[in-house]
């Protein structure tokens, strides 16, 4: 275990393994984004969730209309 | 619904998300504990005395951090300025760190020794007095508040605990006073506490006031301590550059 | 008043349900905290900044020097003003995008409590100069296990609403929240690690000394500033900025790779505050490294969040809220660039222990934590009451001096940093220093009091959002009460 600690607070050593790892997850991240282009595609369809509320029609400007609906 | 994929969702992304936010923590702080020359062998560093210890308290309690770092970089101006930049073993005894951050004020790393106590006292009760350009704030009541000393074998008891080498038995004081002389370790042993604290400020009497031990003794005899350890004459230029 | 008058009518069918379905109690508490706490922390900043400027000021107060107080402004508005934004905004954003109730009213009401009971004995105990001397992390002992505890009760509240959602997908903003719950928790356990004096002792002493302490605390203070300062913010901006543009995120895939990127790189960087210390050189170096290597997901971030009003650019003329919120973003993408250059070892060098670097955490704290939140803020509080903003004039009011506030700051901190720095390591012709460091603090006085108004800008503008809030809240309360009253009196004539 000592050895360990010794090689990585080498610069060197640490800088490469640190590119590696984060080389590493990042490609993995992307080819998991992009390989399949059906996911990527549901990926897309999930920008609208904050939009799709089932009672964004209720925001107060929104709401003044509806009254006014009613009222007719 | 799949409630069943819903689960490991949530879950896997609190896995995923922890393993990845410890990695970096762990190969930059880890080693830090276990690498021999992340601390430098150096004559002279020693614990604190209860009176100084009981000075940094105040120092930290005030805020001082704030506006003064303790933390001399390896350039020339700043050698010039301060002296010689700092090593990680001068502040080994230091619980917490007060390297700080800002330099509002001037660095103390190696502020001891370098003014007279009378000028502290005056400093700190009205600095605009000596330097007129000065923003700092003025601690007159650390001149007229009595410190409080009784809880200061707790304090040393519980610093004990984190490693500072102060002493509770016999043999324990004899280890310190090979290490650190008899002089200081007399300094460092817990029953004897009060008493040292006491002895250290009538005989500097740092504040002018022998009868009356204030906040203001503590503080000075802090300040005078800072940076005096180590004896850099000792030592070869260049020397601790390998520890770099 | 009009507006407020003609919504009363349809009231009571819709806010009714809403108040079924979400939790929204606990996110108006929240929200008036966050807005108080605001103006509080901001005039403490005030204050200390006009310490510095006008040193008379400490008027020998030992409870208000510039050392007792300072910890009392950052932490009113990290964790009060910034601390209650989040927790509302989260609350909003996991219970409208799960679809489902917040789990446990009276566990979410116990966070409310303890979170704002902490900070109150936090403030008072600095006051009093209990203190643990570590930046952004100064309360003691037992207000740290008072923080643990209620922390704790966060991430369940937060975990099980996941749990519980309507939607299949975890919307990407709440994987942003998640991990600044989950890495605040890392980082408030492990650099609070101390030992007590005694059981009712106020006093500890942190278990690592010099070099390592340095290290976590600032493993501790740059993660603080990564996760709950910059992850938990971009969480309010993914909800946020969609919802006031009326437009989804540009691009989800986009958002997905910065959001692990971020979270990896962040926690490499502390080390970059210890540049030319006593920290061993390779640790500093590679925090140096990934600084850098940051920019790319912060940036991603920004770009993700700017261009959601590709196409809607002419919102930015008519909507202060959006203004509010793009503002953000482009502070966000400063700042996010001044800093990995600040993290070069040469820059540093000059920089560091200087004001340059107290602009910098200003460019990202008021102009991305506050103008982020404020945009929110006025999003979210009409909602909750479900009334129009009282004022939409004085948002503009709000922004403009907001941005005003800003720009004085930053520049004067430039001024003061860089003057500072290049005066302390000037030599004469005979290579002796040139100034003294009293000479360096002379000079500070002018980019001092240009600070202290520009702050004052800054506080203006937070009072006029004070008071535009609770007019809004006043007129919501009154259409509610007359919105009761009309359905109490509806039976009788049925």
């Amino acid at each position: 275990m000592a050895e360990l600690w010794v090689w990585i607070t080498d610069l060197g050593n640490s800088k490469m393994l640190a590119l590696i790892l984060f080389m590493s997850t990042f490609i993995g991240i992307v080819i998991y984004l992009f390989a399949k282009p059906s996911r990527a595609k549901k990926f897309e369809t999930y920008r609208y969730i904050p939009l799709d509320e089932d009672d964004s029609h209720r925001e107060p400007t929104a709401r003044r209309d509806q009254t006014e609906s009613e009222k007719q | 619904m799949k409630h069943e994929s819903v689960e490991t969702n949530a879950g896997l992304l609190i896995i995923l998300t922890l393993a990845v936010i410890s990695v970096g923590g762990l190969v930059e702080i880890v080693p830090l504990f276990y690498i021999d020359d992340t601390i430098e062998e150096v004559d002279g560093v020693r614990p604190y005395t209860p009176l100084e210890q009981r000075g940094r308290d105040i120092y930290v309690q005030e805020g001082c951090y704030a506006c003064h770092s303790q933390m001399v970089r390896p350039f020339r101006d700043e050698m010039l300025r301060y002296g010689h930049y700092s090593l990680a073993a001068e502040s080994k005894y230091d619980h917490p760190f007060q390297w700080g951050s800002k330099r509002t004020g001037p660095d103390l790393a190696r502020v001891g020794g370098k003014y007279s106590n009378e000028w502290h006292v005056q400093h700190l009760i009205h600095p605009q007095s000596l330097l007129p350009q000065s923003i700092m704030p003025a601690y007159p009541w650390l001149a007229t508040n009595a410190l409080n000393y009784s809880d200061i074998e707790r304090r040393m008891i519980a610093l004990r605990r984190v490693g500072v080498p102060y002493s509770l038995t016999e043999e324990e004081y004899q280890e310190n006073v090979e290490r650190f002389g008899e002089e200081h370790a007399r300094m460092f042993h817990i029953p004897d506490a009060q008493d040292m604290l006491m002895e250290q400020a009538q005989a500097e009497n740092f504040d002018g006031d022998p009868s009356f031990i204030s906040e203001m003794d503590a503080m000075v005899a802090y300040l005078q301590v800072l940076g005096t350890m180590v004896d850099f004459s000792e030592y070869d230029y260049g020397h601790f550059a390998e520890f770099r | 008043m009009s507006q407020a008058a003609t919504t009363a009518g349809a009231a009571p069918a819709a806010s009714v349900a809403t108040s079924e379905q979400y939790n929204y109690a606990i996110i108006k508490r929240f929200a008036v905290a966050a807005v108080l706490w605001g103006v509080f922390g901001m005039a403490a900043g005030v204050w200390i900044a006009s310490q510095l400027a006008f040193p008379f000021l400490n008027f020998d107060i030992a409870q208000i020097t510039f050392g007792r107080f300072r910890p009392v402004h950052t932490t009113a508005v990290i964790f009060g003003f910034g601390g209650n934004a989040l927790f509302a905004t989260s609350y909003y954003v996991v219970q409208r995008t799960c679809q489902a109730r917040l789990w446990s009213d009276s566990m979410a009401s116990f966070t409310f409590y303890g979170w704002n009971l902490a900070l109150i004995l936090g403030v008072i105990t600095y006051m009093m100069g209990i203190t643990q001397g570590r930046e952004y992390a100064e309360f003691n002992w037992q207000i740290d296990l008072i923080i643990l505890v209620v922390w704790v009760a966060y991430f369940m509240v937060y975990l099980m609403t996941l749990l519980r959602r309507n939607q299949p997908h975890i919307y990407v903003a709440n994987w942003f929240f998640m991990a600044f719950i989950l890495a605040t928790a890392l980082l408030h356990i492990f650099n609070n690690l101390e030992v007590p004096v005694g059981l009712f002792h106020p006093h500890s002493y942190p278990l690592f000394s010099g070099v390592q302490d340095a290290m976590r605390q600032w493993w501790y203070g740059h993660n603080a500033v990564g996760f709950f300062l910059t992850a938990a913010f971009l969480g309010m901006m993914y909800y946020f900025v969609p919802k006031q543009a009326g437009r989804p995120i540009y691009s989800y895939k986009l958002s997905i790779i910065h959001f692990w990127a971020l979270v990896f790189l962040y926690m490499w960087v502390g080390a970059h505050h210890l540049h030319w210390t006593a920290l061993p050189d390779w640790v500093s170096t590679l925090a140096a490294t990934f600084s850098i290597l940051l920019l790319l997901p912060s940036w991603g971030g920004m770009i993700n969040g700017i261009m959601t009003l590709s196409g809607a650019w002419d919102k930015l003329r008519t909507d202060p809220i959006m203004l509010f919120l793009i503002t953000a973003l482009a502070f966000y993408g400063m700042s996010t660039f001044e800093g990995p250059m600040m993290s070069l070892k040469s820059v540093n060098a000059l920089s560091h222990y200087t004001d340059w670097t107290v602009g910098h955490v200003h460019s990202g704290a008021l102009g991305w934590v506050a103008m982020i939140s404020f945009g929110s803020l006025y999003h979210l509080i009409p909602r909750l009451w479900n009334v129009n903003l009282y004022s939409v004039k004085l948002v503009y009011a709000h922004f403009f001096l907001a941005t005003i506030g800003i720009v004085l700051y930053i520049t004067a901190m430039w001024v003061a940093g860089i003057g500072q720095g290049l005066m302390l390591r000037a030599f004469d012709q005979y290579g002796n220093l040139a100034y003294t460091f009293s000479e360096t603090v002379a000079f500070l006085h002018m980019p001092y009091v240009v600070r202290a108004v520009g702050g004052g800008f800054f506080l203006i503008g937070m009072l006029i959002m004070a008071f535009n809030i609770a007019m809004t809240i006043r007129s919501g309360i009154k259409a509610e009460a007359r919105e009761a009253q009309a359905e109490s009196a509806a039976p009788r004539t049925a």
